[in-house]
């Protein structure tokens, strides 16, 4: 059995390797206590804050589970897809915060694909793998130009993705939204037009909005994770992450091109994150409104470092942020903003960078458990083994 | 002719006002990268700061309160963030990034706790009222330098800081310690430079700069926070930084011309014609950040960051 659990954390053969998965569960609990101490410093109950928080956050049974488990896994469907794509990206070394504009161009794909005429009327099923099709190719794209810059002309990634976040926003919600994909306004919609019967994901548990999206990210998790721990692609992307502080020469002396492996694996990561975005256009908006909530991106930051890239842990962290989003209307009822949420997700994230304390601490407990000397040398190894981090 | 010249200075005045946040945010950058340690939280520092800086203008009816509470708030984030990179050699990205989602979730709630509303505060006295100006008359009618007639003062102060930043990092030995320890932290110890202490000196004082961006926002364009703050201007500053190739004056010019896109911009939207009324509202606000790829291609080489930035510094033995 322990062999098993080793083998699935791979790469971690270090003598404390729980340690990987003990740290995220201590981050969070450490972020609960913090959060409850916030709400209390502030005059408020936090017991009530929580009780309604996950009482409606369908991560556990109780009253209206079905209606709550559902909308979690709708949400987290979106928040599982931009983290992977952020994971991706930082398995190959690279930071990319382009989840954010590549979620909106897979959006908007979807919206046109969704409505325009030459597609409207076909079956479902071809109707949506055409969208899914230009989804990942329009996503993939607006990705990948940021790898092309960065290997092309030595742009940073961080400042492209950046920019480009900007530059999708703005000319989707200010020209694409208002312009040309504008609905008749005779019609009376504001935003695109309503996407048709055909373009809409079949919904999977009668009396919910839960559709099809959670079984389509359950698969790219596991095709994410057969791409990078079980094709050559994925390990030389890996290898590039490894090296990237020494400029990935390691992994190019071996003959890897890591020219064409950075544009693909932005491409990859893209087109990820806007196979989210038609999510929400497809299982939730039903078109492209013209006041677009967004933030999926960013969050998908938080989901990718709590799950510490590793795709079953950007799912469950996933799970975890889609629940307490979920539950973020519900904490209303005791006077508390629906941010909460994200005030436990930054100190989760503050945690998890903290690791190498929440490390050394966590060893230390182990070590004087043992009743063994306090080896300082194994004490300094172990904590060491946490900062490979990506 | 005379319009013309009012128009001028106007522009440049206001892209003055524009640049200042992202000035101060790219300053916080470069004083920080410098020393070897990535800050993305710029973006939530100043976030945090908008936000307490209204808040002790609001309670003391000064300005100057204000801005004392922002910087504080920017000390206690930057020591923070430097308590996690520096002491505990943690991931730079992750403390960032915790930082910055933090303040999304933290200001609204205050926003809600300390002031009763949603998405704004009520107005607090601020840098931007006429008496709190800098008036300098006697440049009013003349071009280009008429555009410094009528500053607020945080406006100067990122014209002098970006001046000292320089001065102390290229002519100080402070400054010379803060880039070795940048480039490498080793070497730098072994010469006897205390690697930690320069780091989290140059932390918070990176930090320090992004909170006063932050209050240039909130207490010198407007008088009060509003929740979209501070609506991407650290990402913006953290361009510059890298576009100014993590110099101080590079970061300057990098601040202006985001900041000029931007007045640009509102020039063409309001006084355009014929063709130009026929391009949609998008293009025209995408411009800045399109003009920043196509200038990063052009112009800019190879932007090459401090040798051991955003590595954890760890002492051997």
């Amino acid at each position: 059995m322990k062999n098993i659990i080793k083998g699935i954390m791979y790469g971690h053969r270090e003598k404390y390797w729980w340690l990987t998965i003990v740290v995220p569960l201590v981050s969070i609990l450490s972020a609960l206590v913090v959060g409850a101490v916030f709400i209390w410093s502030t005059g408020r109950s936090p017991v009530t804050a929580y009780k309604l928080m996950f009482g409606a956050s369908g991560l556990f049974p109780g009253p209206y589970w079905k209606t709550h488990f559902a909308e979690m896994l709708l949400a987290s469907s979106m928040y599982i897809s931009t983290g992977l794509a952020f994971a991706i990206a930082a398995k190959g070394g690279l930071f990319s915060i382009g989840a954010e504009g590549q979620f909106l161009v897979g959006a908007i794909v979807a919206a046109y694909f969704g409505y325009a005429k030459p597609f409207a009327n076909l079956p479902t099923v071809v109707h949506l793998t055409v969208i899914f099709v230009m989804v990942i190719i329009a996503g993939g794209l607006w990705g990948a130009i940021a790898g092309w810059l960065k290997v092309k002309k030595g742009i940073h990634e961080v400042i492209t993705t950046i920019m480009l976040n900007w530059i999708a926003t703005y000319l989707i919600a200010d020209w694409l939204v208002t312009g040309p994909m504008k609905a008749n306004v005779a019609t009376g919609v504001s935003g695109t037009p309503y996407i048709t019967k055909t373009a809409k994901l079949p919904i999977i548990l009668s009396g919910t909005r839960l559709n099809i999206s959670i079984i389509i990210i359950i698969v790219v998790t596991y095709l994410t994770w057969f791409l990078l721990y079980r094709t050559t692609v994925g390990f030389e992307i890996r290898a590039m992450g490894y090296t990237l502080i020494y400029n990935m020469e390691a992994p190019k002396a071996a003959g890897v091109n890591a020219d064409i492996r950075v544009v693909q694996t932005m491409f990859i990561s893209g087109a990820v994150a806007a196979i989210g975005g038609s999510f929400i256009i497809l299982g939730i908006l039903f078109q492209y409104p013209p006041v677009f909530e967004g933030g999926y991106g960013f969050d998908g930051i938080a989901v990718a470092l709590i799950g510490q890239n590793e795709p079953l842990g950007v799912f469950l962290a996933g799970m975890l942020i889609g629940g307490l989003r979920t539950g973020a209307t519900a904490v209303q009822l005791a006077h508390i903003p629906k941010t909460f949420p994200s005030i436990i997700e930054g100190l989760i994230v503050a945690f998890i960078a903290l690791q190498e304390l929440v490390r050394y601490l966590i060893v230390k407990l182990v070590e004087s458990g043992k009743k063994k000397p306090a080896d300082k040398n194994n004490l300094t190894k172990a904590t060491n083994g946490g900062t490979a981090n990506e | 002719m005379n319009n013309g010249m009012n128009l001028l200075n106007l522009s440049l005045a206001q892209t003055f006002d524009f640049a200042a946040p992202i000035l101060f945010a790219a300053l916080g950058g470069v004083m920080s990268e410098n020393a070897g340690v990535v800050n993305i939280a710029l973006e939530g520092i100043m976030r945090f700061a908008a936000f307490f800086g209204v808040w002790g203008a609001f309670v003391s009816k000064s300005p100057w309160v204000g801005l004392l509470w922002g910087i504080g708030i920017g000390i206690v984030l930057g020591a923070m963030h430097a308590y996690i990179t520096v002491k505990w050699a943690g991931d730079q990205i992750v403390s960032g990034v915790a930082i910055n989602v933090m303040a999304m979730g933290i200001i609204t709630y205050l926003l809600e706790f300390v002031f009763k509303t949603t998405g704004y505060s009520p107005p607090a006295p601020y840098f931007g009222s006429n008496n709190m100006r800098i008036h300098l008359t006697f440049l009013k009618k003349i071009p280009v330098l008429g555009a410094f007639s009528n500053l607020t003062i945080l406006v100067w102060l990122a014209l002098i800081t970006t001046i000292v930043v320089h001065f102390v990092l290229y002519y100080t030995v402070l400054g010379l310690r803060i880039r070795s320890v940048g480039e490498n932290p080793h070497a730098a110890e072994t010469l006897g430079v205390n690697v930690f202490k320069i780091k989290w000196f140059a932390v918070i004082w990176g930090s320090i700069f992004a909170a006063i961006g932050g209050m240039a926002l909130s207490l010198g364009t407007l008088s009060s926070f509003t929740n979209s703050m501070a609506m991407g201007k650290g990402f913006i500053g953290l361009a510059a930084m890298i576009f100014g190739k993590w110099t101080p004056f590079g970061a300057f010019w990098a601040s202006l011309l985001f900041a000029s896109a931007q007045v640009v911009q509102l020039l063409l939207q309001s006084s355009a014609s014929g063709i130009a009324k026929q391009i949609p509202l998008g293009f025209y606000l995408a411009l800045p950040y399109l003009l920043t790829i196509g200038a990063l291609i052009g112009v800019v080489g190879r932007a090459i960051p401090p040798a051991a930035d955003g590595l954890p510094y760890k002492k051997e033995g």
